[in-house]
């Protein structure tokens, strides 16, 4: 017990110490800052003062309407917008989207509207005029709205910046709305009973015959986050597990510690000490997330933490655990059958195979939870931790199979390492050459 | 104890008694099979027949505790400080704690490596690398040392500083399993050798057994005169000249006395007559050499 701790202890002070470790955990979360904090803080840069609008009202009964409209300006929806063109809208995701309108909403920025009267001459005369004013930088652009407006008739928005998607879309908005509002008054219909009738439905999905609280969409959201983590995270510490046992075969140390303790504990240990390390990254990781939580609370931003109950979130951990320590250990096994870490990255690449497609079994999984399909499917070792996750959350499976898929999950983990150890030690007495899979084998059975 | 990989017998009913307190010498060609039977004495491989006590018990891991063990291919960790992984390789044999620390600084000491204690092993000379491992097979004061090639790759002084730590530890009451193809090293050191080839013993015992026992009676001469004596090959069997002596290897059973008699009666001016030794080399060449 002395010497597992002693190897669990070198993995991971010596991993924790590394200047690598400390690149990856600052790193990581400034990268991930950089990509989301940024751009909007790049948006919100306020370059000149309030935007400068002339509208030129060829129905003469709109100015007010739009003036008021612009002064609580806010940018168009999307689904307002006949502009851009459907495939474009399709594909900006979901998180590109809601991101641009964070962007919008934080670059709203104040109007100053003027008049210019329709009459003062031909509407070219008009026109050039104001594109002098545009010209001279007296103006940042101006509206043209025609006779027609309310039935129809384009509005023109003549603008310096044509690429300002920003200003364009807060002056798309206060059109929209204007006109909108005059038409329902055209018809007798009060601006105010048309809001109320506009106010969004809202549906909330939750488990039949469950207590209705928990939100399950929040669980889910949980359990994708979680399985996105294990794959990254299986992706990351593999690697480093795989290298810890092939350093050891190259630089010819495992000779010596073979002398001094059994390749299980051996095995065991490196495991235990690299999850270690995984974990204490994930701890920084989390605080400091906690941390820019509340303080963007405290800015008034809503947080919002996924109420799910603690039974999940133990599980969450449970299948993480078993997940890093299945393929850890497929990785320590790739790793006792190569001598160079070359070796190692090829042979390593069905992991990532199957690592690959354990996430993608989740998607069958998540439309039907309780089907045989994915009832077995989150009992193979390999899968479990992503598919049993997700039946957790969707449809809450039987306690037997998430007992039954925990066992058979950490028995394998135990089984390998065990072969692990095995292959390793033989394996290290024939340097410079790959072990073959009938090699293998054959190991297995020596004493 | 016998050892196979697959058809290949690296071990063949290999018999060994090392006594404790002693130097006992694993001599033999590379290949022999000195690596395997080191290896199943540490207990890395387990042998396919046979059996192996230690201490007069049978090996166990906590068994493993009491050996130090410097393999030949060695290594260290190239990005832990050098005190640190000799730490964590006594705390892998049950040794820590305070005892550790000194045992640390009191080797460092020794083989004058105090400075680099913080420093990592890829700063290192390949020289003070060998030392460093010397002290992970040491540190922990086991009752048997087992040395594989100790000295290959060190330069005259080193070897000199290690032998010397080698024979200090013998007279602390250490046994030492001492495994090399460099005979002359050999004889300087070891009390007891084995020889091994082709996965067998060819000799065992004290050196002086192995020598007297080695059967072979040659002379060193200088003389001028008649040398019609050394025709005679009831008393010499062959004869072997250098520039200025020759050495004559005599018959089975013939006396190096008669030898001198007769070519003194023979009227010969004798200014050297030397009885030769046969030296490990000499043994070594013609147990291993003549096949």
């Amino acid at each position: 017990m002395t010497k597992f701790r002693a190897v669990v202890k070198r993995e991971y002070v010596q991993r924790v110490r590394s200047r690598m470790f400390v690149i990856v955990t600052v790193g990581a979360p400034l990268m991930f800052a950089l990509f989301t904090v940024v751009p909007i803080l790049i948006a919100n840069i306020k370059t000149g003062g309030p935007t400068r609008v002339a509208v030129v009202d060829e129905s003469g009964r709109m100015f007010a309407r739009v003036r008021d409209s612009l002064k609580s300006a806010q940018p168009a929806r999307d689904d307002d917008d006949d502009e851009a063109p459907a495939a474009a809208q399709g594909a900006m995701n979901q998180n590109t989207r809601a991101r641009m309108e964070q962007a919008a909403k934080a670059a709203a920025q104040s109007f100053e509207v003027e008049e210019v009267p329709a009459g003062g001459g031909t509407p070219e005369e008009v026109r050039a005029r104001l594109d002098g004013r545009v010209g001279r930088d007296e103006l940042n652009g101006y509206l043209v709205l025609p006779r027609d407006v309310l039935s129809g008739g384009e509005v023109q928005f003549y603008t310096r910046n044509v690429g300002d998607v920003f200003t364009r879309g807060q002056v798309r908005g206060a059109v929209v709305r204007a006109v909108r509002d005059a038409r329902l008054d055209e018809r007798g219909v009060n601006a105010e009973v048309m809001r109320a009738v506009n106010q969004p439905v809202r549906m909330k999905t939750a488990k039949a015959g469950g207590g209705g609280e928990t939100d399950r969409g929040q669980g889910f959201f949980l359990v994708f986050g979680a399985g996105f983590v294990i794959y990254l995270t299986i992706l990351m510490y593999g690697q480093v597990v795989l290298g810890a046992v092939i350093e050891e075969k190259e630089t010819r140390i495992a000779e010596i510690l073979f002398s001094s303790i059994r390749p299980f504990t051996l095995m065991t240990g490196k495991l235990v000490g690299v999850s270690l390390v995984a974990l204490t990254q994930f701890a920084i990781w989390g605080l400091a997330l906690v941390g820019l939580g509340a303080y963007f609370a405290g800015r008034g931003a809503s947080v919002a933490i996924p109420q799910v109950s603690l039974g999940v979130y133990a599980c969450v951990v449970l299948f993480f655990l078993m997940g890093y320590f299945i393929y850890a250990t497929l990785y320590a096994l790739v790793g006792s059958m190569v001598t160079t870490s070359q070796e190692g990255g090829q042979l390593g690449m069905p992991i990532i195979l199957l690592l690959v497609v354990g996430f993608y079994l989740a998607f069958p999984v998540i439309r039907s939870p309780n089907s045989s399909f994915a009832v077995w499917v989150s009992l193979v070792p390999f899968f479990a931790p992503i598919t049993m996750l997700i039946r957790i959350v969707s449809q809450e499976p039987p306690a037997w199979q998430i007992a039954l898929s925990l066992g058979l999950g950490f028995a394998t983990v135990a089984a390998m390492l065990w072969l692990a150890g095995r292959v390793y030690r033989v394996g290290m007495l024939m340097y410079g050459k790959r072990a073959t899979i009938p090699e293998v084998l054959k190991w297995m059975r020596q004493p | 104890m016998t050892k196979r990989f697959g058809e290949f017998t690296a071990v063949d009913s290999l018999s060994l008694t090392v006594r404790a307190g002693r130097i006992f010498g694993l001599l033999g060609p590379n290949g022999a099979g000195k690596t395997t039977t080191i290896r199943m004495i540490v207990g890395i491989t387990r042998p396919d027949e046979g059996t192996l006590e230690l201490f007069g018990q049978p090996v166990t891991p906590e068994l493993q505790n009491r050996i130090g063990y410097l393999p030949e291919e060695r290594g260290l960790y190239k990005r832990m400080r050098v005190g640190d992984q000799l730490k964590f390789f006594a705390e892998l044999k049950g040794f820590s704690g305070r005892a550790a620390d000194e045992a640390l600084d009191r080797w460092f000491e020794k083989v004058k490596l105090s400075d680099w204690k913080r420093r990592k092993a890829s700063e290192l000379s390949k020289g003070m690398q060998q030392k460093v491992q010397f002290i992970a097979a040491v540190l922990h004061d086991p009752d048997l040392l087992i040395l594989d090639e100790p000295f290959s790759g060190l330069d005259p002084v080193n070897v000199e500083l290690l032998k010397d730590l080698v024979l200090e530890l013998k007279e602390a009451g250490k046994t030492i399993i001492f495994s090399t193809h460099q005979m002359e090293v050999a004889e300087r050191v070891c009390d007891d050798i084995c020889l091994v080839n082709r996965s067998r013993k060819v000799l065992s015992g004290s050196i002086r057994e192995v020598k007297s026992g080695f059967g072979r009676n040659a002379v060193a001469l200088r003389f001028e005169g008649d040398d019609g004596v050394l025709e005679d090959t009831r008393l010499v069997a062959s004869v072997e000249r250098h520039s200025d002596d020759l050495e004559a290897l005599l018959a089975p059973g013939a006396d190096a006395q008669e030898l001198l008699g007769r070519l003194l009666a023979a009227g010969a001016r004798v200014s050297r007559f030397e009885l030769v030794e046969p030296s490990l080399h000499d043994i070594f060449i013609e147990k291993v050499g003549g096949e």
